[in-house]
């Protein structure tokens, strides 16, 4: 299987130097773990050395696509990713002005599915089934077929360390390339957020209390004191099946 | 009969030496498995020097074992020198029978003492073949003395003669196997003759002329990344490791070995002669690394981290020196940490715990913590102190080093600006310009890290013009001191400490006038002003000059335990039973001052760091700054 990894120098949040992004680096992780057939792409505007952290953490070539700054990355990246069965890149770059949409334009360009902020990616069958992070430390699981586009989340399991001796040995092969003008950027005026109304205006406590104290209304809930440690356990496991909290 | 033991004897001794030659050439072709390294033969002549003056210098700080083994160690080479002429020369004189008596009487005398210290052996020493050793020498000195004896009587012997006259010689070929056949062997006698050539081909020849505990600097353009295999290390760095004699001082004296972390310096040393030897020698009978098994699988051709040693072993130690300090064999264990680390963090890019993070933030901050370099001098904003220009010029230049973004060392930072400028020394800082000295990329194996440092350091210093530096950590001291040299930065530094102690000489510091006496308190060496720079007197000097009585602790000075921070390890964190500051703090409470002064930002942070109870942790500068009027 082949892949290609697509990754872009981060800027560092501290100095502001270029080094690589969290994302990337579990992208290229990622791909290393799956196949042996990974290639390393990049494409833009930057020097070898903000690329150099790629070399000194696993990737042994990158292809460097030589565009002007300020040019749009999408069709010469299409260009080179068609033959490719997988294409993982950071879910977005790592600082800067990331819009985070280029996953999104990938997959539409080269008509492929898109499994966003991956985690992890098994084979099942015939598909990739791929854990997804949501916020909040949410996982749910997606699948996919070939050829698949997957932006690769940056909590994902990180690349190896970081060594000189890789960064010695690691080529950067620049190719010529083309870049499109960016789109203009439509900027809109912002919208005015609503502001929120509490659904209730009693206290804290007034709510607590009608929570916790028993007494009429409906919310009220029921405190245990009678019993051992497992029929108090019940009776709170009772509350959480039949508010669907929990599935067993 | 006494023709005859006489030839025997010419025979015995001639096979003894042919055995040893061959011994020899078997265990150099271990030693040429390493890399080339200049040295000079001249090492040869200075031998006896070294023996006599430098490895005397360790040995007696334990006089009872030193005096032992003067006299098996003299009478041996006593014996095998009258022999060589007597026998080996076929000389037969009867006065160098006397001699030879003479001398074999004190190696038995030598032998015996030793013997006896096996009978209630410290359990840092090997057991094995090294605990049967004194008896092998005692036999050797015995039938010694009675063949020189037998000789010497004349030449008729009865039956009874005659007995005597074998057993000698059995006794003889017995505890003289011991002699000729360790070095070929790797029996503990090879201690004798590898220690020699060690002493004469020294991997830090220079530590013989003045004290040198730098860290050599990599060709890495050469593409030189440190030790993975045997054959990475310099010729005379394997011969240094058979040098070992297993004493176990290292093993006692080791920080990280006492807190139960998996590093016993005795076994790392050994474990190196495992590798080198591949397993041949006779199996290792002492402590092993704690929480491991202590037998090792060989593979030839292996990477030594991951196959003969383990990485945590590695990561464990704080590069304290501890353990070269006590070494009678003058072997180096830090450097060796130190290149096999530089494999695994150069090639393998392995550096385990918040050490990789380390690395990273100094990659891409230049500051181990990972802070903006605009920041390092936020602390001494209200305190008027000058920033340094390019071209301008100063007296002091006062690099605050990684504790400047430490809120509780910056207490102690703006104590010592307050102490200077009383005592109205001319002081400027650099501000931003300053970076990391690279010392903590440097033990953790980052050369290359560290040489950016160091040259990024060396470029900016030379855009200043100043007459001295100072620092209060005495990290950036050894580095900016000892290691910048060899990278073409030539700067005068002082500790704090030296500082301190030149102004109250001065008596340039205005202190207090009342006679009230201060509580007395006990003073924690940092490894990088003592055994680094033998920086001992200079801490307590000052706290002499503001009227503070020293209580010392059972080990201190020279054999001060380490705070556990050195060489990145409070950053890698291997897990141990203990803490390493938790025990130096135990040392600290046993004093019963409830104080203790530190001088070094890392001891100030690892001691402070200790739960519970513990004692009052101040600064040199603190203290100071306390007694000024």
């Amino acid at each position: 299987m082949k892949i290609a990894v697509l990754v872009a120098p981060a800027v560092h949040p501290v100095s502001g130097r270029p080094c690589a992004g969290e994302a990337d680096l579990a992208a290229l992780a990622l791909a290393q773990r799956l196949s042996s057939q990974v290639d390393v792409w990049y494409a833009g505007a930057a020097d070898d050395a903000a690329l150099a952290d790629y070399l000194a953490r696993g990737a042994d070539n990158i292809h460097s696509l030589s565009l002007s700054p300020g040019s749009d990355v999408l069709a010469a990246l299409c260009s080179v990713l068609q033959g490719v069965d997988m294409v993982l890149c950071g879910a977005r770059a790592g600082g800067g002005d990331g819009s985070g949409l280029l996953p999104y334009q990938l997959a539409e360009q080269l008509g492929r599915a898109l499994l966003p902020d991956v985690l992890d990616l098994s084979k099942s069958d015939q598909q990739w089934q791929a854990l997804q992070a949501l916020p909040k430390g949410v996982r749910r699981t997606l699948a996919a077929k070939l050829p698949l586009v997957a932006s690769v989340h940056a909590r994902a399991a990180s690349a190896v360390g970081w060594s000189y001796a890789r960064l010695q040995q690691g080529k950067i092969q620049r190719k010529a390339a083309t870049g499109a003008a960016l789109p203009q950027v439509v900027l809109e005026p912002a919208r005015r957020a609503r502001a929120l109304v509490a659904a209730s205006k009693v206290s804290g406590h007034a709510r607590m209390q009608g929570a916790i104290a028993g007494g009429e209304g409906k919310s009220a809930g029921i405190v245990v004191k009678q019993g051992d440690s497992v029929e108090k356990a019940q009776v709170v496991l009772d509350y959480l099946r039949q508010h669907q909290l929990v599935d067993f | 009969m006494s023709f005859s033991l006489a030839h025997a004897l010419t025979g015995l001794f001639w096979l003894g030496a042919l055995l040893l030659l061959g011994g020899l050439a078997r265990r150099a072709s271990l030693w040429q498995q390493g890399r080339s390294a200049s040295v000079s033969w001249l090492g040869l002549l200075a031998m006896p020097k070294r023996y006599f003056v430098d490895i005397h210098h360790v040995v007696a700080r334990e006089p009872a074992v030193a005096r032992a083994h003067v006299a098996a160690a003299g009478g041996g080479v006593a014996i095998l020198l009258l022999s060589a002429l007597n026998y080996g020369l076929m000389l037969y004189q009867g006065w160098l029978d006397v001699l030879l008596v003479l001398m074999a009487a004190l190696m038995l005398l030598g032998a015996r003492m030793m013997q006896a210290r096996r009978l209630q052996a410290p359990p840092r020493l090997s057991q094995g073949r090294w605990q049967v050793l004194p008896a092998r020498l005692r036999l050797f000195a015995l039938g010694s003395l009675l063949a020189a004896g037998l000789l010497f009587a004349g030449p008729q012997l009865g039956m009874a003669g005659q007995l005597i006259a074998v057993v000698a010689l059995l006794m003889l070929a017995l505890g003289g196997a011991e002699l000729a056949l360790g070095i070929g062997l790797g029996w503990p006698m090879k201690h004798a003759v590898a220690g020699l050539l060690h002493l004469a081909f020294h991997p830090r020849a220079e530590r013989f002329a003045a004290k040198s505990s730098d860290l050599k600097p990599l060709n890495l353009a050469a593409g030189e990344l440190g030790v993975a295999k045997v054959e990475d290390f310099a010729w005379n760095r394997l011969l240094s490791f058979d040098a070992c004699v297993q004493c176990g001082k290292c093993e006692a004296a080791c920080p990280a070995y006492a807190a139960g972390q998996p590093l016993n310096p005795k076994k790392l040393i050994q474990d190196m002669v495992a590798a080198q030897s591949r397993g041949t020698d006779p199996a290792y009978a002492g402590n092993p690394h704690p929480g491991r098994e202590a037998a090792v699988m060989v593979q030839p051709g292996e990477d030594i981290v991951g196959s003969v040693l383990a990485a945590e072993t590695l990561w464990s130690c704080t590069t304290c020196r501890a353990c070269v300090e006590n070494c009678p064999m003058l072997i180096e264990h830090v450097d060796t940490v130190v290149n096999l680390r530089r494999h695994v963090t150069l090639s393998r890019g392995e550096v385990p715990g918040k050490g990789s993070e380390a690395l990273a933030n100094l990659r891409n901050t230049d500051t181990v913590g990972g802070y903006p370099l605009a920041v390092r001098y936020h602390w001494a904003i209200d305190l008027d102190l000058p920033l340094l220009q390019p071209g301008e010029q100063t007296e002091w230049l006062l690099l605050a080093g990684e504790g400047a973004f430490d809120m509780r060392y910056q207490r102690a930072l703006r104590a010592l600006v307050k102490v200077l400028k009383a005592a109205g020394v001319k002081v400027a800082v650099l501000g931003a310009a300053e970076r990391d000295c690279g010392d903590v990329a440097r033990r953790l194996g980052d050369e290359a890290g560290f040489q950016r440092l160091a040259q990024a350091n060396i470029a900016t210093l030379a855009q200043y013009r100043f007459a001295r530096i100072v620092t209060p950590d005495p990290h950036v001291f050894h580095c900016l001191a000892n290691e910048y040299p060899a990278l073409g930065g030539q700067f005068e530094v002082w500790h704090h400490s030296k500082l301190l102690e030149h102004l109250l000489a001065r008596r340039a510091i205005p202190l207090k006038a009342d006679a009230t006496p201060l509580p007395p308190l006990t003073f924690h060496d940092p490894c990088y002003l003592g055994r680094y720079n033998d920086g001992y007197h200079a801490p307590r000097n000052v706290l002499k000059g503001i009227g503070i009585k020293v209580v010392e602790m059972p080990r201190s000075g020279r054999d001060a335990r380490c705070c556990g921070w050195g060489g990145g390890a409070a950053f890698t964190d291997i897990p141990g039973q203990r803490r390493i500051p938790d025990m130096r703090m135990d040392d600290i409470r046993e004093t019963g001052t409830g104080r203790v002064a530190v001088a070094c930002p890392n001891c100030t942070a690892m001691l402070e760091g200790v739960v519970g109870e513990r004692a009052d942790v101040i600064e040199l500068a603190e203290l100071v700054a306390e007694r000024l009027a």
